[in-house]
């Protein structure tokens, strides 16, 4: 008599455990022969591309003017009095938005219902759900955010949510669990893009801070490697001094302990 | 005059550029530009930033090893430099930006190959500056 009324409370439990998990999480239903086509119809962004002209860092197109509130204006001056150069010095990366601005390119690459960035600074990725999945109503804060993207026209519009604590909104200015990032993207010609970057806090900013950037399109480049900690002799301290280990010239230097 | 160990200070005229992704420039005097002239020890073609090591002779013989510290191997690789551009053995002058430290180091700003090829952190190019 008890197996089955147990065997029953066990396929209840797995039923509800699937249903929760479905409801968290999207699941990856193999492309159809339709789902690739309808590629063809998009803007092709596939390739790599660098913020500017040539040199690295550039680009950078209007934008508005960065206004924190009176709060985070506050703890921006409290950043900026402390010492050493962020946490940059030591190899971890930026996370949102800074990622997008590092004189290093990006490949982006279209799939069905996805589109990836392959960011060579840090030999980070960006991953932009544009299968029609809404964001999460908590999300976890992470260094990118939680991104989803839709097409509008030819513009895709990416929109972000749920950031670590570990990025800023621009230089020693921290953000709230409040911090939304859209994105919208857009070719200007064949090989340039606009990415249009709107970032919104109530608590940290009066006025939602836009920023624009062009990028080129590189045909004849690849994404390379770069892993920061392969020979960073830039350190910053505990104590948040910044300096250089010039020991073992004839080889890499050694490792923290 | 030292033959093998001059050192030209001058002000710094032209701005590096954002050079670096992962970090800023407070450890070096970006005020002043030096120059080193030696024999190349190793150069290290790595990520984040290349790095060039130096043996500076003095008067006396004695040996002092200096760092440089250059762009990314990525973003030079894509601007006319190799691997192989600067290799063990070659004597060059490379002018830098020295460490505030004190200590036998800077921040690679450019050499000219005996071909006339300028190799600086903006790129390999031939009769000018970058």
């Amino acid at each position: 008599m008890k197996q089955p009324i147990e065997t029953f409370v066990f396929a209840l439990v797995a039923i509800l455990f699937t249903t929760a998990a479905g409801a968290q999480w999207a699941v990856y239903e193999q492309p159809t022969a339709a789902d690739w086509a309808a590629l063809a119809e998009l803007p092709d962004f596939s390739g790599v591309w660098e913020r500017g002209g040539g040199g690295g860092g550039g680009g950078r197109g209007g934008g508005s003017a960065l206004s924190p509130t009176p709060e985070y204006a506050s703890l921006r001056e409290q950043l900026r009095a402390i010492p050493g150069e962020g946490q940059a010095t030591n190899c971890l990366p930026p996370g949102m938005p800074g990622i997008m601005t590092q004189p290093y390119p990006i490949e982006f690459l279209m799939t069905p219902g996805k589109v990836t960035m392959v960011i060579e600074a840090y030999t980070q990725v960006r991953h932009i759900f544009t299968d029609g999945r809404a964001l999460p109503a908590d999300p976890d804060p992470l260094f990118f955010g939680t991104s989803v993207g839709r097409w509008d026209g030819d513009t895709l519009v990416i929109e972000s949510a749920g950031f670590s604590d570990l990025v800023q909104i621009a230089a020693d200015l921290p953000h709230s669990d409040q911090m939304r990032i859209t994105e919208t993207i857009r070719l200007i010609d064949e090989n340039r893009m606009e990415i249009e970057t709107t970032i919104t806090d109530p608590a940290a900013l009066t006025e939602p801070y836009t920023t624009t950037a062009t990028l080129a399109r590189h045909r004849d480049w690849t994404i390379a490697e770069y892993i920061c900690q392969e020979n960073n002799r830039n350190f910053v301290d505990a104590a948040g001094q910044s300096g250089i280990i010039l020991d073992n010239p004839g080889g890499l230097p050694p490792l923290p302990n | 005059m030292k033959k093998y160990f001059a050192v030209l200070a001058s002000v710094l005229c032209l701005a590096g550029g954002s050079a670096a992704a992962h970090h800023s420039f407070s450890v070096f005097n970006m005020q002043t530009e030096i120059n080193v002239t030696g024999t190349v020890k190793e150069v290290q073609w790595t990520n984040p930033h290349i790095w060039v090591w130096v043996d500076v002779s003095d008067a006396e013989g004695n040996v002092v090893t200096w760092g440089l510290e250059g762009m990314s191997p990525n973003y030079l690789a894509r601007r006319g430099w190799e691997r192989t551009t600067l290799k063990a053995g070659d004597e060059i002058t490379v002018s830098l930006r020295p460490l505030n430290s004190g200590e036998p180091g800077g921040m690679f700003v450019q050499t000219t190959t005996p071909d006339g090829t300028v190799l600086g952190m903006g790129g390999a190019q031939r009769n000018s500056a970058d």
